[in-house]
Parts: C-alpha cells; structure tokens; sequence
C-alpha cells in the first residue's frame, strides 16, 4: 500500500504574522518558511504506518511554488520516499488543493492519505474533507490515534467533549490532530539521502483543474488589539479588582 | 533558554562571502551543494534549538557531579545525547569510510557554531570526541581504527584528549604520566587533570587519548608518546570486555561549563591502565600538533558562537526593557532600551563582531577544505598555508573577543545581567573558558608570530595581505559612501598590520615581540574580520534579493570598519612601542 | 431564498453553539431553516422550533444521524442544499467535520469560522492563529460557513413558532461506524459557553495540580481550560485545549494561570472581556494581554485566591 501525505509550505510557526501595508495579505516575502506543523505530524504518522509494515511507500506531495520543494525534501529527510510538486505562483483555497490531490491520488491509487487537520496560515480546516467527499473515501478527521484492524482503520479523534472512535474502511482520507504523535527529527545522513530521492514536478496547468473559485479576498486588516492592564500587587487586589472593578465575580 | 539558529546569516556568509560553491566544486566535497546545505543547517537550526538549548539552563544549575560509580550528567542529558548521536550530528565532517558524511568542514563548523550557541557545555564533548576520532584517523594503524573509529563516530563512545598534569599545563613538555611496555599493550600510570568529559554517563565507552612517557624516552618534547586507552577494554569482536584501570577521582567546582564534567584522571591505581600506542613511540606531541589547528578552530568557533547566544539574549531584552525616554524610540511604545545609543552601540558591536568571527571561522574552515581537496598542489600548499595562518586568529580572537560581546551582553541587561536569572551572566561565565584551553590566548600568540609568521618569513601574511588590499580596491570602485568608508579604514588596518609584521620580523630580541604578540592576534583578527566584513558589504550590494537585508548587512560591515578597525592603528603602536614598557619594570617592585 | 443551519444537539437538547449561529444567521437577514438531524430527537426538534428567528425546522430522525457522521449528516443536507443560498454550521468539532464536506459536494469553496457578517456575501474571518482579519466576498450561489459561536450573542431560546417538517433520512454510509466515545464526566460548566473560565498551562508541572484550579472554578461556576502545552505534557485531555487549534473561548473572565501566552494560546481566548492572569515570569507574553496581571509563583497564589473567594 502506498500513503500520500499532503505537506504545506506556510509561514513558520514561531514568526509573527505581518499584514502587508496595502492590505492585501501577509507579508511573506524574506520570511523564514516551514512546514505546517500539522503536516509534520502527517509525515511522521505515514512513515510510522510503514515502518509497522503496514505500507511500501510514502509520497509526499506539496502544491504551491517552486520553493515547496525544499518542504517536499524535508518530507523525504523525515522518510518518505519521493515527492510530488504541484507548481503554481497562485495562492490556492482548499476546494481547488483537495482536487488537485484528487488529481494525484487517481494517478497513484494509494491506500491512504494523510494531511493535517488545518494549515496554520489560512486555518481553513476543510481540505481533508472535501477530498473525502470528493472521492468517495472514508473520513477521519483530528487524529489522534490511528490503528489498524484487518482492512479498516480505528481512528480515535479529537472532539470537543474528549475522544471518540470510528472504524472505516480503507481507501480513507485522515486528517491529524496535535496529539497523533511526536514528529521526528531529520537524522543527518537521511537529510543527505533526500537530495537523491525522486521529486516529480507538475505544472498546475497540467492537472487540468480550474484554479478560479467564486470566493476571494477583499482585503486583510490587523484584528483589533487588545491593551495591557495593570499588574497587582497580590491576591487581595486581585479578587478586589475582579469584584468591584471589573465585577465579573 | 531560548536559541534561533541565525541560519540566513551562516548561510549568507557561506554561501554569498566565503563561496560554499568553490568547495563544493573540489572532488570529494561535490555533495555539499547550497540546497543540501541550506536543508543541514535548517534541521540543525531546529535540533539545536529545540533540544539542546532547553537544557543549557538546567546544565548551569544542576552542573555534573561526581560520586564514586561515576558522573552523573544534568537532566535531560542522555536523551538529548542519545538523540543527537540517533540523528547522526556528531558524524558531520567524518570521512564516510568511518561513517561519517564526509561534508566540509566549513559546513560542519556552521553547524558546530549551532551546539555552542546553544549549548556549550553539551557542545564539548561531542567536539572532544571529534578531536580524539582526529588523532585516531591520522595516526593509528588501520586496526586500531577499526576498532575504535566508527563507534566513536556513531557517538556510542565518546573520546577525551589527556595532556594536562598539575605541573604540565601550557608546557606539555615536563609531562610524567607513564607507559611500561607489557606485551603487545602498554601499562599507564600517573594523573591527568582537567579533562574534559573524562566520566560522564552519556555514552557506553570513553576512549582515552593519553599523552605519557615510555621509561627509555628521551627528556622533554621529544619524549612524549600518544597512547588509546578504553574506560572499557574493547574485545576482538568489539564488545565490552573488562574495565579498565583509570579512574575519575574528581570534578572541578568552575566558573562556567558547570554541565562539562572536568576530571581528574587516575590512571592505574591497581595494576596500571592497559594502554595501546597510536603510532610510533616517542612522536605523541607531534600527533597532537597535526590535529591541533583543528581542535583550536573548534574552540574558535566556541568563542563567537556563545557571543551569538548571548547576542540574541540581549537583543530581545533591550526590546523590552523600558527606562526613560529614548533618543532613537520613533513613538510612546517604541521606548525600549535597544534606542538608547549607547544600547545600540553594545548591540551593534555584539551583532557585527559575531558576523565578523564567523566570516574569519568559515574562511578558514573553508582554506582547511580546499587545502585538502583541492587538484593543484600550489593551491593546496597555499590554503594549507592560509589555513594554518587563520587559525591563531579563529582561536586567539574569537576567543577574547567573544568574551567582551558576552560582558557587552550582561551590561545591556544592567543589574538583570549580574543576577543570574537572565542566563545573560551565564554566557559570560561559559565563555571564559575558551580564552584558555586547547592553549592560551598567549600560546596562541606565540604560534601567530612565530610558526605561523616568522617561520616562513612572513610569506602567508603578505599572501593574505595581497587578498586584503585586493577587496580595498573592490570597495574604492564603489559608489556607495559607506563602501568608501570600509575602504578607508580596512585600507588603514592593513597597511598597519603590514608595518607590524614587518616590524616583527625584524626583531632579534624575542621578548619584545613576544610582549607584543597577543595584540598582534587581536589586530589581525579584527583586520581580517573586517576584511570578511567588507567582502560580506560587496555581496550584499550585489544581491538584489531582499534590500532590506542587504542594507543591514552593509550597516553593520561599516559599524565593525568604523568601531573596530580603527584599533588595528592603536595595535600597531601597542605591538612596536608597548614592549619596552611591559618588560623592563622590576618585578621585585610588582 | 433562505438559510439553513445544521443544528447540534447532545442528550436531547440544543447545544448553545447553535443560538450562535442563529444569531449569524439573522445578520445575514434570510428565512432561517434549522435542520435537526439525530435519533431519537424529537425533543430537539420541539425546542429548535421555539428559538427566536427561525422560521422552520427540518427533521431527520434515524440510527444515521446518531453520532454526528460527517458523511451521514453531510448527505442529508444534500438533499436540501439547492433550497437555501446560506448552508450555515457552528465552527465546533462536528461542525467543522461536515461543512467542508457539503461545500466540496456543492463544489464551492467553504468560509471557515466567520466573526463577522458583513453582508449577504461578505464576511470576516481570522487568519494566521487570530494575527490577521480576512474580508472574503463569495460570489457563488451557495456559501457554506462555519461561524465562530465566540463572536455572535447568543440568539433567544424562546419567541419563535416554526413549523416542523419531517425530512426523509438518506442511508447511512458503509465505510464509517461509530465505536465510541471517551468523554469527561464534569458537573463543571462547558468550557466554550461558561461565564468564567480558569485554565492551567505548563507551569501547573502536572495533572495533580489542576485540582487547585477545579477548587477554584467550582467557586466561581467556572469551567477549566489549559494551553496547548499543558494538554500535550498529558497534564489535562485534549478537550481542555483553548487555542487556535482547540476551542475559542470568551467568556466574561478568562483566569489563566501559568500559562506563557503563546500566539496560539491567545488566539482562543483573547475576546474574552476581562483577562486575569497569574505567571511568575513577568516577562510572559500573557501580561500584554491581561486587564488584571499578577506576577506571583502559581502555587502560592492559588491557594490564596481559593481562600480570598470565599471571604
Ligand atoms: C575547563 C577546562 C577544561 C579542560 N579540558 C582539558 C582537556 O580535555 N584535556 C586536557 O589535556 N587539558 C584540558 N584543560 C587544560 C588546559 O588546556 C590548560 O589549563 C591550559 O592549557 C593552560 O594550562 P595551565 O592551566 O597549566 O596554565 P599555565 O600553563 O600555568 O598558564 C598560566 C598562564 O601563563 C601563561 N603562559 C604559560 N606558558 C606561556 C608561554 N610559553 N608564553 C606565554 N605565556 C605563557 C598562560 O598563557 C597563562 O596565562 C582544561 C582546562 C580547563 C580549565
């Protein structure tokens, strides 16, 4: 079986966001880039899928400009086994990605895809969805633990009153959560190894999917922030303050 | 505490200044490529800071302590260790016949610069474990090789160099320990003190590079012979045998390092540690020099990599700090510190002197790498040359310098910074150490002005001189004032440093050069630096990436030509006209 | 045309997230359909049809609806979907597992967590973990929305008289069955709708000491929530988490205790209207944040606010 992760390039976690003077977005020109985390996490389960013996091969697959390469390999430093590049220049929205991976897995046929629960830029939260009820696939969304029973799959989730789990049948769609696992490191020589592994590069064009949607952005403003208070002397004041001050207790 | 690998300015230094292209152009290093680099340094910038710099305040606070089963490291220490060794670092620079990955060695410094910035005590030993696989690789049979090497490379064993005792500290000359030949080994006798990693819990096996005397040796230098001796005998099969007779009886309560265990070494107690000779007798001393330049590099790279730390400690403190009103604070919520002048001054210094060290560090890593690689044999002799010349100036430098930045980095906190909490003290306390072992600033000094300039009549100074005066000329064709400026003053620094040189070399009494010497380190240091500086300058108006970036990096290349060079003048009066003074006194007046 | 709304419902009644979305629903100015899909619900159904604002209410009863199934409950609202111009969800867990699916069905783009109505077709939504407002305009026929329950007043339970129709259940799909579930037994308010909430990072150093926040909250009716950090250290299970990718919380007092203040922490919590927070470091990003900040060690102060609320 084969497993296909999705990996995004997205503005790396520890920077702060910045919106761009015109308004237009945030600014990511010169900014250090890195894998969503999410994603990280979606690599590191698919490689602990195979190395259970559960699969044969992880491919890592990234739609964004050329740059997303360098988020391909550091899939291929973790492990995987080679990549896939969907190129384009254009900022695309979930419905036009979960296509486009559509597209990917009608070429490949794998037995499972894993992408993370949201991209930490436009926290969307929708593209392992849509490419479930695109292709007609089991969906198991917010992972936190994934296992194998015969030919379908236990998923305990993340829900919002604690955990629940699901069975479903493979071919699936997972989507991660935070507590799925640790990812790994990048050992060194594996760093090395991934420059040589195969890495396929698809211009969008070629896929044949429409990039256009109805939906698009007016603009983007700084949210409204919040001033800091004062700080108290003790406890006393504390509960004081809160009391007759603020009188939230 | 908390560490950002500065990975974009390694790798515009790299890249951009030192030319990571040329090397990776030389046969054997073709894997090295900007990409496979740029994805090194990442991940390293990501393990660096994710695990090793979490535990450098615990290592500070608990330090490793001695009990009679052994040394005990801080916390967190063997996993971190264990994971450092499963992620392959410590396998860097080895040559792929061992296992390692056989990258350059101006990569590996790169990332070398990461552990200690973050770390320095754990940075320590995998760095003594490099300088032990070092003398190993050069020296030792192909057996003995086999039987050490790749574990040591692995990190399963970590290695530790033996030379100081009580009365052999910089003269290793009048060292005592003994070797008695017993069969096909040796039996060693006699007490090592302030080594570095000497016990420790962190890995299986410490392999004991020992520098110690046969009976029959001749007196002093020539009388030294190098010796591997296993905490645990190693079997044919290279399993674990029995344990050997060498003991840790102590560890050194210090200033700084506190995780880095400091052993004093027994060595048979009971019926002599088992002992095996790495080469031919008699020649231990002239091992430890042929690996010396790049034990001393790895301690350069130590000096500005904690200055590096303690630079971002005290830049994200003078953000924050408010006290008055500013000079340079734009508006009401710009009134930190950092827009004092005086801050930015201390900043600035810290920022630009890091880069500088750094720039001198990778040029010379990299004159090391084509030295070794390189098709022409006059190139090679002239990087070998280049290399050795830089390297004093990487050790001697780096080293004090580094220092004054980590003093600059508490003064920024003010009181904050004498009280511990900050960790902005700890930088200062860790950093003292790397003025001192693996030689002495002074020793440094002496290498500078006599192996490494007299020796050969000043010939790799006038080489590297030429290129300087080269990038002066680069600057003048420029049309942007500050590019004039660092012409001007760079200009000035090498063209002292030539005085300098000639000067020296014109001496027949050897104090006066000799009190002179440190300063001579420290002017061709900073000229050099300043030169790499420059040259960053240049590559920064010629990138047209990111202009903001750019801009910056040309601002900080005329703060170091305007604040630091102007001192290589003052050194040049200090080295030519200061002896006199600092020898003549009666010392019964002292 | 009109609006639908999926409504949520556990234990045989409304969840409050759903009077979040009808209050959503209002501002975007349309008839408002509430779909009520479970088993066993006609309770539910009873109660949706009195909410203030909605005009009817669709009922789908079956074993299907159960558990919440994304591919079930999302199938059922395609066979109404082309009846409505808004398909409206809360931006809860359940929430966001059907509403991308129904938008790719439709084949348009879904707008995820919605703070602000703007018009018919234009709404707000936060980006980059809160760091970033997004204006969207949708120009397709049908917009498929989660709404941000934190960022719209809750619409009235009472004062309205919808109709309630039955809606013919579509068949469960095959490839998911529902196991079960692990949920944490609490007399303590839901953390997403509590009056006051109390949460606990990692400067709690582990689960034992949450007790010290549980005394609290039960003083204050509140409930308890932890960062990131403290969830992923096991002190606390996930259900806790308020952050950017956990809940979004705004209560009328947000007490956060040993907890750093990372971005995405406060991405959850940081329209709450009065923030209270107790970190020894006073350099914690939290403090920018707070109305009210204590700089004191956790463990000295939380016993002693547990003695000053009583007082
Ligand atoms: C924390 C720590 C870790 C160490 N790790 C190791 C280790 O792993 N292995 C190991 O073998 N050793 C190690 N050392 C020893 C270290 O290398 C020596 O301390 C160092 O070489 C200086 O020797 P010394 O202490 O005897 O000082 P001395 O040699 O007594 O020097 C005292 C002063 O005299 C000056 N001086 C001495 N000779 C000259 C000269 N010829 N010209 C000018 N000035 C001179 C020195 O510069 C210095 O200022 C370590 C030391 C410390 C403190």
């Amino acid at each position: 079986m084969k497993v296909l992760v999705a990996v995004k390039r997205v503005l790396d976690y520890n920077v702060k966001a910045r919106v761009k003077a015109d308004k237009s977005g945030i600014e990511l020109a010169n900014v250090k880039m890195s894998m969503n985390p999410f994603d990280e996490i979606a690599v590191e389960e698919a490689l602990r899928i195979k190395e259970a013996g559960n699969a044969e091969e992880v491919i890592a697959v990234s739609i964004g400009p050329s740059q997303s390469q360098e988020t391909i390999r550091t899939a291929l430093a973790m492990g995987a086994d080679r990549g896939i590049l969907i190129e384009t220049e254009e900022e695309l929205q979930p419905l036009v990605i979960a296509k486009l991976l559509k597209h990917v897995v009608e070429k490949e046929s794998p037995g499972l895809v894993i992408v993370g629960k949201q991209a930490i830029d436009d926290d969307s939260n929708q593209t392992g969805q849509m490419l479930s009820a695109m292709t007609g696939w089991a969906q198991a969304t917010f992972a936190s633990k994934v296992e194998f029973e015969g030919d379908a799959l236990k998923v305990t989730r993340e829900v919002d009153s604690g955990l629940e789990s699901i069975k479903v049948a493979m071919p699936a769609v997972i989507t991660t959560d935070l507590r799925l696992n640790e990812p790994r490191y990048a050992k060194l020589p594996n760093i090395m190894k991934a420059k040589k592994k195969p890495l396929e590069t698809i211009p969008v064009a070629d896929t044949g999917v429409t990039t256009t949607t109805g939906l698009s952005v007016v603009e983007v403003n700084e949210p409204e922030q919040r001033q800091a208070g004062v700080i108290v002397s003790d406890v006393s004041e504390l509960v004081d303050k809160l009391k007759n001050e603020a009188k939230v207790i | 505490m908390s560490y950002t690998a500065p990975v974009r300015d390694i790798e515009f230094m790299l890249n951009k200044v030192v030319g990571l292209d040329e090397v990776a152009a030389l046969p054997g290093f073709e894997e090295a490529t900007p990409d496979l680099v740029a994805a090194i340094l990442e991940e390293s910038g990501k393990f660096t800071a994710e695990v090793l710099a979490p535990l450098n305040r615990v290592g500070d606070e608990q330090g490793s302590s001695w009990s009679e089963d052994g040394v005990t490291t801080p916390e967190g220490w063997k996993d971190a260790y264990q994971q450092f060794c499963e992620n392959g670092w410590g396998a860097l620079s080895f040559e792929p016949e061992y296992g390692g990955q056989g990258l350059p060695m101006c990569v590996s410094a790169a990332v070398q610069e990461m552990w200690h910035s973050s770390n320095m005590s754990f940075g320590l030993c995998p760095l003594l474990t490099q300088g032990a696989v070092d003398a190993l690789h050069h020296h030792a049979s192909d057996e003995m090789k086999e039987r050490y090497v790749a574990k040591m490379v692995e990190g399963t064993w970590t290695g530790t160099m033996n030379l100081t005792e009580p009365q052999a500290g910089t003269d290793l000359a009048s060292i005592r320990t003994r070797a008695e030949p017993d069969g096909d080994h040796y039996r060693i006798s006699g007490q090592k003190i302030y080594i570095t990693y000497g016990e420790h819990d962190l890995s299986e096996n410490i392999i004991h590079l020992v520098l110690a005397r046969l009976p029959d040796a001749p007196e002093g230098v020539k009388g030294i012979s190098l010796f591997v001796v296993p905490k645990f005998l190693v079997n044919d099969d290279g399993s674990l045998g029995e344990r050997n007779d060498v003991k840790c009886v102590s560890i050194e309560h210090k200033l700084g390092i506190h995780a880095s265990p400091t052993c004093v070494m027994s060595y048979g107690d009971n019926d002599g540690a088992i002992g095996y000779l790495v080469g031919q007798e008699n020649h231990g001393l002239m091992y430890m020099f042929t690996m010396m330049n790049q034990a001393r590099h790895a301690v350069g790279v130590e000096g500005y990599a904690i200055a590096a730390g303690a630079y971002q400690k005290a830049l994200a403190y003078a953000k924050d700090r408010k006290q008055g009103k500013t000079l340079l604070g734009t508006s009401e919520d710009d009134q930190g510190i950092i827009n004092h002048p005086d801050v930015r001054r201390l900043l600035m210094t810290m920022r630009s002197g890091v880069d500088a060290m750094r720039g001198l560090a990778l040029e010379c890593a990299a004159s090391f790498d084509k030295a070794a690689k390189h098709p022409d044999a006059d190139k090679r002799d002239y990087y070998q040359r280049r290399g050795e010349l830089l390297t004093p100036m990487v050790k001697g430098w780096s080293t004090e310098f580094g220092v004054e930045l980590c003093s600059m980095g508490v003064q920024v906190h003010g009181g904050m910074g004498f009280v511990e909490e900050t960790g902005a003290a700890q930088y200062y306390r860790d950093a003292r150490i790397t003025t001192i072992y693996e030689g002495t600033t002074a020793i440094q000094a002496n290498d500078l002005i006599g192996r490494k300039t007299a020796r050969d009549g000043g010939q790799g100074m006038k080489e590297l001189t030429t290129e300087i005066r080269a990038t002066v000329g680069e600057l003048e064709k420029s049309n942007r004032a500050e590019l004039q400026v660092m012409a001007k003053r760079l200009g000035d620094a090498v063209e002292a440093l030539e005085d300098t040189t000639d000067w020296l070399l014109k001496q027949d009494n050897a104090a006066l050069p000799a009190a002179g010497s440190v300063e001579y380190v420290m002017m061709s240091g900073r000229t050099v630096g300043g030169w790499m500086m420059a040259r960053t300058a240049l590559a920064a108006t010629a990138s047209s990436e990111d202009p903001k970036y750019s801009d910056a990096q040309i601002t900080l290349a005329r703060f170091f030509a305007e604040h630091e060079l102007p001192k290589v003048g003052s050194g040049k009066q200090i080295v030519t006209e200061g002896g006199e003074s600092t020898i003549s006194i009666d010392v019964a007046m002292l | 045309m009109s609006t639908l709304i999926l409504a949520e419902h556990e234990g045989g009644a409304l969840r409050p997230a759903t009077l979040n979305v009808v209050a959503a629903a209002t501002q975007i100015g349309n008839d408002v359909t509430l779909l009520v899909a479970g088993s066993g619900s006609d309770a539910v159904a009873q109660a949706a049809s009195s909410l203030a604002g909605v005009t009817k209410v669709l009922h789908a009863d079956d074993a299907a609806y159960e558990n919440e199934l994304a591919e079930n409950l999302a199938d059922l609202v395609m066979t109404i979907a082309n009846d409505y111009e808004h398909i409206l969800f809360a931006a809860t867990a359940s929430g966001k597992n059907v509403m991308p699916r129904v938008a790719a069905m439709l084949d348009v783009p879904g707008i995820s967590d919605i703070t602000e109505v703007q018009s018919a077709d234009t709404f707000v939504r936060p980006i980059y973990a809160g760091n970033a407002m997004a204006t969207v305009k949708s120009s397709d026929a049908r917009k498929v929305i989660t709404v941000r329950t934190t960022s719209f007043e809750a619409g009235a339970e009472t004062g309205g008289s919808a109709s309630v129709e039955t809606l013919a259940a579509t068949a469960a799909s095959e490839k998911v069955s529902f196991i079960g579930q692990e949920l944490s037994q609490s007399d303590r308010p839901e953390l997403t709708s509590a009056r006051v909430v109390v949460s606990g990072g990692r400067g709690m150093q582990d689960g034992e000491n949450f007790k010290m926040l549980d005394e609290i909250a039960e003083k204050l009716n509140a409930a308890v929530g932890a960062s990131r950090a403290a969830v992923d250290a096991g002190f606390v299970p996930n259900e806790y988490q308020v952050g950017q990718t956990g809940k979004v919380v705004a209560p009328d007092l947000y007490i956060a205790v040993g907890i750093s203040g990372a971005i995405q922490h406060l991405a959850g919590m940081k329209d709450s209207k009065v923030i209270a927070a107790i970190n020894k470091d006073e350099e914690a990003p939290i403090f920018q944040v707070a109305d009210y900040g204590l700089v004191a060690d956790l463990f000295d102060a939380l016993p002693e606010l547990s003695k000053g609320l009583d007082g």
